[in-house]
């Protein structure tokens, strides 16, 4: 019950930061067609009720898009470094806005996000929760791994 | 009348989305300055007058918490409305950034007008 209210959880937030800070419509026809190959990885590791990590991938053509979306900016002139620093921020964005919906006593702390090596961000550990989302350039997808909760979670809509 | 606005964001990539963001709502802006944490946008301040300041929360050096607390305990900067703009929506958090002086809360994500209104709303901007 726990882990899918989470993962609507995550699901929403997906949705709601890719729609409102990146102006991208999701197809939900689309969504869950499983994954596929990343290139650019970002993760942001947060401690709280419950600590864990939010890793986001995403394939290098689909990231150039993004960051050229938040940016207003023509995807062809985006340097590797204005690329990677919207990816970091669209992870930080999503893993706040999860942690958000999970009812909890205590407020998060949010590490700083950080580009990590496409093996490592493969790696899914027991227990993790992933969403996946294609998009007009590839895909993205989005793992959340938790320690268990002590808490419940409330579910909030995505508006 | 315009307004001078004053971004703090550690992320480059988010205090161009949110001065891009300022710039296409129709936002009457006069001068937009960036800090990427609460030290250098004092140290900024010392020198520059701002309408309204718009703060994140999870920032090296000077966060945003310490921020607010420093922007509190000065005689002048504390008539500066500041709107903290943070990815952490929890309503402890929102609650002690409001205790902290803040005069308005912007969870992340926002839609764009929301961030013209709140800003509107902060400054007193009459209504058209």
């Amino acid at each position: 019950m726990i882990e899918t209210s989470i993962h609507t959880a995550l699901q929403e937030s997906v949705q709601d930061v890719l729609e409102k800070m990146f102006f991208i419509e999701l197809d939900p026809e689309a969504a869950g067609q499983g994954e596929s190959e990343a290139e650019i990885c970002a993760q942001v590791s947060f401690h709280g009720d419950p600590s864990g990590a939010l890793t986001l991938r995403v394939t290098s053509r689909e990231a150039r898009s993004v960051a050229a979306d938040f940016l207003g900016a023509d995807a062809d002139e985006l340097s590797d470094r204005q690329i990677s620093e919207v990816i970091c921020e669209l992870a930080n964005m999503i893993c706040g806005s999860v942690l958000s919906r999970v009812e909890s006593t205590t407020t998060f702390q949010l590490a700083e996000p950080a580009i990590v090596s496409a093996a490592s961000a493969h790696q899914l550990p027991d227990g993790a929760l992933s969403h996946v989302v294609r998009l007009s350039g590839g895909s993205l997808t989005v793992v959340l791994e938790t320690e268990p909760l002590s808490c419940p979670v409330q579910e909030k809509s995505a508006s | 009348m315009a307004y001078r606005v004053l971004i703090v964001d550690d992320s480059p990539a988010m205090r161009s989305f949110v001065r891009r963001v300022i710039e296409l709502s129709g936002f009457e802006l006069a001068a937009c300055f960036e800090a990427s944490n609460g030290q250098e946008a004092l140290q900024l301040l010392a020198s520059e007058w701002v309408d309204a300041i718009l703060t994140d929360i999870n920032m090296p050096a000077m966060d945003g918490e310490r921020f607010m607390e420093a922007l509190q305990g000065n005689e002048l900067l504390r008539t500066i409305p500041a709107i903290v703009i943070s990815t952490d929506a929890t309503s402890k958090r929102i609650g002690r950034m409001l205790a902290l002086g803040a005069r308005g809360y912007l969870s992340k994500p926002f839609l764009p007008e929301s961030l013209r209104e709140e800003l509107e709303r902060t400054l007193g901007v009459p209504n058209d």
